[in-house]
């Protein structure tokens, strides 16, 4: 009776631990696929895309997850083939800088702007 | 005069803003992204070959010599509408070294496929699972790669090949 009883528990445990690796493993998954470009759509990431070739980075990227690579060293991995186009976030380094100031100084050159010339008018 | 004033640093503004979208923009295809490998050293691959299961190619025995590497299927109609090209180009450029990879194909139909439009290829490589093509960041049939004698890649083409592109930017290599 014991023996059952802690087989019961053992694979209550077993089983709940597994489904939920497997639910956290479909998060990682979904989460990064959601970040990457399929390069032979218009626009849709891996996730959305249902192409041969969201098929294969799918299985690339759960493989790779399941060998015990973060999201970082997929991401890696795929831009130094596919280049940081594959990549709907680009990556904050030198080379992009420009693109993501970009907007900050467009707000700061307006503000400035917009102050010069309210305050000329209020001269006037 | 005032309304001038007011306008001209909204006007400087927007052709700021015009001038580094063309800028950025400017020669940017998004049907055919640049390759993250041009000017870098091949992948690393063993391949086998379609004719013989016997012999294998390494990429570092490409070294030394000018190599074209193409990546076809049969069940790939663009590759159909290129492949007599390679007849031209291996006339042309007799030194070079022509590899087919037969990509996620059934060898069957490979071999039936260059029986019909013949077999241009120096070697035919298998790439039955696609690793060779992720590994050099292939995304769709056909892609076209030139390295040099240093083993680097100098060239890439997604799509199939064209004469003016033969012209304009193979036959430039060489």
């Amino acid at each position: 009776m014991k023996l059952q009883f802690f087989f019961k528990i053992f694979f209550f445990l077993f089983f709940s631990f597994s489904l939920c690796a497997n639910e956290n493993l479909d998060y990682k998954v979904k989460k990064l696929t959601l970040e990457l470009r399929c390069m032979t759509c218009q626009n849709q990431s891996v996730y959305d895309s249902d192409s041969n070739y969201s098929k294969d980075i799918k299985i690339f990227v759960i493989k790779k997850f399941k060998e015990g690579l973060n999201e970082k060293e997929i991401k890696k991995i795929l831009t130094e083939r596919y280049g940081e186009y594959i990549l709907f976030k680009p990556y904050f380094n030198s080379k992009n800088l420009f693109l993501w100031l970009f907007p900050f100084i467009l707000v700061i050159l307006s503000i400035i702007i917009l102050l010069k010339n309210s305050k000329k008018t209020r001269t006037k | 005069m005032n309304r001038a004033i007011l306008i001209t640093p909204l006007i400087v503004l927007i052709a700021i803003c015009l001038f580094f979208l063309i800028f950025i923009l400017l020669g940017k295809n998004p049907n055919n992204p640049p390759s993250a490998l041009l000017n870098k050293n091949l992948p690393d691959f063993s391949s086998i070959n379609l004719y013989n299961n016997q012999e294998t190619l390494l990429s570092d025995s490409l070294e030394g010599n000018y190599t074209l590497i193409n990546f076809f299927a049969s069940w790939c109609t663009p590759c159909r509408a290129e492949h007599h090209l390679f007849f031209e180009i291996q006339k042309e450029i007799p030194e070079l070294f022509i590899l087919g990879f037969s990509h996620k194909d059934d060898l069957g139909d490979s071999k039936k496929y260059l029986e019909e439009e013949g077999n241009p290829y120096s070697f035919v490589g298998i790439d039955s699972d696609g690793k060779i093509a992720f590994d050099f960041g292939v995304f769709g049939l056909p892609e076209t790669f030139i390295t040099n004698k240093n083993g680097e890649i100098i060239f890439k083409h997604t799509g199939p090949l064209t004469k003016k592109i033969i012209k304009d930017e193979i036959a430039i290599l060489f």
